[in-house]
């Protein structure tokens, strides 16, 4: 087995000039990695590349192409500046000059001359204070993962007893759940009627798994009878609502809203949008959006479940009988939110239930830890994003396609590996318009007509094709963009650069 | 020459860099370094073409390094070139050059003559 080696940290060391980069590298080298960028725009490319491995930067202030602020200033857009800590070297000592830096979020400040015990002192030290943070993060991100993953799974448990009790698999409440999140998602978008955000719909989906829970109460000769109810049975199955209503007031923590929704639902998944539901009758919005959901989910679930009576039915047959009232009665609105989520109710029901709970967690954490302040600032260190990384780069080199991602500000390029190989360019060329290489390839001209054209987008529609020609190997070769713009979340939105593939069209001209 | 009369020679500070650096042998390794170091001519030739922002952060850098190697003497012109430069008073800038120039002859002088034995 090869020996653990001992962590080295890795210190990004930007300064124009080798001499200072030099020093600095000779006081730090033997406990450090060192890497050097020459000016600011290579110090954005490098952390671009490698901010996960970067534990602190030291930062000249002046510097050609991009100064110290400029570098500052990107940190701060990308949010690397709340992970990587930043220490700037200047010679700089106005006092405007240190309180513009520190409000930029350096972590500390080193003036000239350099000193090597005050280098050093101030290195680890800096070092120290974010690793701690870090580690830190990390396990209470790992609580409060585990924490809502046991959640899920104390709640999985319990209907999965229900649903074994009514001799069903199991996917029923696990759908349910799915479709009630899918559903709340796209009401919310179309309406601020119901006050919902993401806790409440959170805590809905998760209490519908209860909807049956009454059915626990229900002898089991009527429960699992195989043929046609008489009325009589019918009643007594009908009572389960009102049942499981009754069990969510016995239980003692009447103040948690879980518990005030499972009640709702349980008692109300079975009224009706025209008052002829049961077990109360209640009609329109007198019934809670929480039992109206859970309705339609129910019944979608039921249409497209094979049972021992019928088989499934496909997602269209469903839609037309929810649409055309032969199963109930819905809200408008709640039947344009089923309509218009028919792609991603069918995607994620074929998903495997145990694999999307997991995602559930994962996801919650996300959000639940970005309400500690202290800790939303390290939350792109969290497992998820780190994971959603670690995937995004694996198909980026397993991909046969030359890909690329392009960011205006600082302007880089990024290929993956095939676009390396086969255009010959670097896996990241900082500033392409005056990049030797690329102006070489390509017509300035046609590269500014496809940059209008993404920029012209909308963030709606956010997709351009576009054929030129660029100039490999001494031919000229066609080919082929398929390009998206990216646009920030801010308001009105920011053109931040676009992503897509190219297609070189020689190979297929050379077989016709 | 030893490294004690090349500073002197340079009219730098060589107890004060060694109290910095803590070590002779790098002290010596920079000061052999900074013959490559192209900042003065980069200033020199910038302000010939009044290309400003290049001649400031030349003057900067040249500044900052002969700071951390304690070359008092070029420091201190080149510390008054930069400010010419920052507030942008050209005329003095250029009227400075002649000293920041005979100060850096001084020194690579100096360092040449150490490196030669």
């Amino acid at each position: 087995m090869v020996p653990k080696r001992e962590q080295r940290y890795t210190i990004l060391v930007a300064d124009d000039s080798e001499m200072n980069r030099s020093i600095l590298r000779s006081m730090l080298e033997e406990s450090y990695d060192i890497i050097e960028a020459e000016d600011g725009l290579q110090a954005v490319a490098i952390l671009q590349q490698r901010e996960q491995e970067i534990s602190l930067v030291l930062l000249d202030i002046v510097m050609p192409n991009l100064d110290g602020f400029g570098v500052l200033s990107t940190m701060n857009k990308y949010n690397w500046i709340d992970s990587v800590p930043v220490i700037m070297i200047s010679a700089e000592s106005t006092h405007a000059f240190i309180e513009r830096a520190y409000d930029m979020g350096v972590t500390d400040y080193i003036s000239r001359p350099f000193d090597m015990m005050v280098v050093r002192r101030r290195v680890i030290n800096t070092i120290m204070l974010y690793a701690k943070q870090r580690r830190l993060a990390a396990m209470v991100n790992e609580q409060i993962y585990q924490k809502e993953k046991v959640n899920n799974l104390m709640i999985s448990i319990l209907s999965h007893i229900v649903e074994f009790r009514n001799e069903e698999s199991g996917l029923h409440v696990m759908h349910i759940q799915t479709m009630t999140e899918i559903l709340l998602k796209s009401l919310m978008r179309k309406t601020d009627r119901y006050k919902l955000d993401r806790e409440t719909i959170n805590l809905i989906s998760n209490a519908s798994t209860l909807h049956d829970v009454g059915k626990i109460c229900i002898p089991s000769e009527i429960l699992n009878k195989p043929g046609r109810f008489t009325d009589e049975e019918f009643a007594i199955m009908k009572g389960h609502s009102q049942m499981g209503a009754d069990m969510m007031k016995g239980v003692p923590f009447q103040d948690e809203p879980l518990v005030k929704y499972a009640y709702e639902i349980c008692r109300w998944h079975h009224e009706r949008y025209d008052g002829r539901g049961y077990p109360d009758g209640l009609k329109g919005e007198d019934i809670p959006i929480s039992a109206q959901v859970v309705s339609l989910a129910d019944v979608y679930d039921a249409l497209t479940s094979a049972r021992v009576y019928k088989p499934a039915h496909s997602h269209e047959k469903a839609l037309s009988m929810i649409l055309n009232g032969e199963c109930g009665a819905f809200q408008p609105l709640l039947l344009e939110c089923l309509v218009e989520s028919s792609d991603i109710v069918q995607r994620e029901m074929a998903v495997d239930t145990v694999v999307r709970s997991d995602q559930r967690a994962a996801e919650n954490t996300a959000v639940e830890v970005a309400q500690y302040e202290e800790l939303s600032t390290t939350d792109r260190t969290l497992r998820i994003l780190e994971q959603e990384r670690v995937i995004h780069q694996f198909f980026k080199e397993l991909s046969q396609d030359i890909l690329f991602e392009y960011t205006t500000t600082p302007p880089m390029l990024a290929l993956s590996a095939q676009g390396v190989r086969r255009l010959g360019l670097e896996a990241a060329t900082v500033d392409p318009y005056h990049n030797k290489q690329v102006q070489e390839m390509v017509d300035l001209d046609r590269l500014a007509e496809l940059s209008q054209l993404l920029q012209s987008t909308t963030p709606e529609a956010p997709v351009v094709e576009f054929d030129f020609h660029i100039r490999l190997e001494g031919r000229s070769v066609p080919i082929h963009i398929t390009s998206r713009a990216m646009w920030s979340s801010e308001d009105p939105p920011q053109y931040t650069g676009a992503i897509g593939k190219i297609d070189l069209c020689q190979e297929k001209e050379a077989i016709s | 020459m030893t490294i004690q009369e090349c500073y002197a020679a340079l009219e730098g500070d060589y107890q004060e860099v060694l109290g910095r650096l803590y070590s002779d042998a790098l002290v010596q390794k920079f000061v052999l370094k900074f013959l490559s170091d192209q900042s003065f001519q980069l200033l020199e030739s910038s302000l010939k073409e009044e290309n400003y922002e290049d001649a400031f952060r030349a003057a900067h850098t040249l500044k900052g390094v002969s700071q951390n190697l304690s070359f008092t003497k070029l420091y201190h012109s080149s510390h008054e070139i930069t400010e010419a430069l920052r507030t942008k008073n050209y005329d003095q800038a250029h009227q400075l050059l002649a000293t920041v120039a005979a100060d850096y002859a001084q020194t690579a002088a100096a360092i040449k003559a150490y490196q030669g034995g």
